[in-house]
């Protein structure tokens, strides 16, 4: 699915209740909780929050988010091997990703990326967006 | 004798395995041993949920803790005692396994566990696959032998500053070695969450000291308990307690530890006042 097909309506009409669930798991005020708030960068968010924060979508929403499914859905149409090389994202698999992460600020977006360095670039948008792909099945 | 299946392990026998759905069981507390921590209830709960899930997924992946959103504290338990336990599992896959469960003693329910989320690891990093594989078999047939269980060590822990009321500030240094890491586990050794558990709770008692009131606080249980990290032997822990929350006869504490700078757990304890 494209990411033109997630309207701003559809990500505000969940954001409250995403930006709680990754407040809850977090542990922090909702108010720090912002829509570009990059988890890792800016609410210091671990590995295991990123499972504690998917299983609470999970539950909450009554969709099933797999593991490393962000990534993939990133990666659209290209293979493994043109989305990255060597652990690091090639300039094509730059491309998509800049075109299907509009909710990450664009300066937070530089180019070589190592491909383990992009759960960094996950913003409480990008949850929600993840959560609507798999409702919009 | 090995370690492996006796100096950590808290689950006798399963009764019934729902594969990765609902899986029942036993465990006897032994007698002889000085206590038995209501966290290593917890942990039995725990253990009787990860059989299941590492069926689910052939024993090629094991949980490790994790998260708990809470744990109740309903009752006592002492050596004798036969825990009955309960797990439901909402998921079990190569991810995580995500349940809850409940340990009764005669029918009183003793602890319950309410969203609980323990990442899947490779198994073969932790364990041979092989044995706990025949390990599940055993305990799904005639049992194991109860018993093994001698203890833990009462950890001590160094008190380094706070302010009264407010904070309590502490250090723990995980030991070099102990019985319970040739079980937990046994190709790589890590100091249990269950473990930190039962320390933080005694940790904060002089904080607990020092709250308002006539009567005695008790920890009724804990909630948003979460491990980031493995706490390898002989690391050390900086421990803190600040006291949240203090509504009439409720108190919040919350604890954490730190390897360093970073956070490597997190927990609140709920208290309640007996008048």
């Amino acid at each position: 699915m494209s990411n033109l097909e997630i309207s701003q309506d559809s990500i505000n009409s969940i954001y409250p209740k995403v930006a709680e669930i990754i407040a809850d798991a977090l542990g922090c005020d909702e108010d720090e909780v912002k829509p570009d708030s990059s988890l890792i960068n800016d609410l210091e968010a671990e590995s295991i929050d990123f499972l504690d924060i998917v299983f609470r979508l999970e539950r909450e929403f009554k969709v099933k988010i797999p593991r490393g499914k962000a990534v993939e859905d990133a990666r659209g149409e290209l293979s493994e091997e043109e989305f990255e090389q060597s652990g690091v994202v090639t300039d094509a698999g730059f491309e998509k990703l800049k075109s299907f992460m509009t909710e990450v600020p664009a300066d937070r977006i530089s180019s070589p990326l190592k491909s383990a360095e992009i759960p960094k670039l996950f913003t409480t948008e990008t949850f929600c967006k993840m959560v609507i792909r798999e409702q919009q099945g | 004798m090995s370690d492996h299946f006796r100096a950590f392990s808290f689950v006798d026998r399963i009764h019934a395995d729902e594969s990765g759905k609902r899986i029942s069981g036993e465990y006897l507390i032994p007698e002889g041993i000085d206590g038995f921590p209501l966290s290593l209830v917890a942990e039995s709960i725990g253990q009787c949920a990860a059989m299941s899930s590492m069926a689910v997924v052939d024993f090629q992946f094991r949980p490790v803790a994790g998260i708990a959103g809470a744990v109740d504290f309903c009752g006592e338990v002492e050596p004798g005692d036969r825990l009955q336990l309960e797990a439901t599992l909402e998921k079990a896959d190569e991810e995580a396994v995500g349940y809850g469960g409940v340990a009764t003693v005669n029918g009183e329910v003793v602890v319950r566990l309410r969203d609980c989320l323990g990442p899947m690891v490779p198994m073969a990093d932790f364990d041979d696959p092989a044995a706990v594989r025949a390990r599940y078999d055993l305990l799904s047939g005639e049992g194991a032998e109860p018993g093994a269980y001698a203890g833990v060590p009462v950890f001590e822990f160094e008190m380094t500053g706070g302010i009264t009321g407010e904070t309590a500030e502490g250090r723990f240094k995980i030991p070099e070695a102990a019985p319970f890491f040739g079980d937990h586990f046994a190709r790589r050794p890590v100091f249990p969450g269950t473990l930190l558990m039962d320390l933080n709770l005694r940790f904060l008692s002089s904080l607990v000291d020092q709250l308002p009131g006539e009567g005695s606080w008790k920890a009724i249980g804990m909630t948003d308990v979460k491990l980031r990290a493995f706490m390898p032997p002989g690391e050390e822990l900086a421990l803190r307690a600040e006291v949240e929350e203090i509504v009439g006869d409720r108190a919040v504490i919350r604890v954490q530890s730190r390897r360093g700078k970073r956070l490597n757990s997190g927990a609140r304890v709920l208290l309640s006042q007996s008048k």
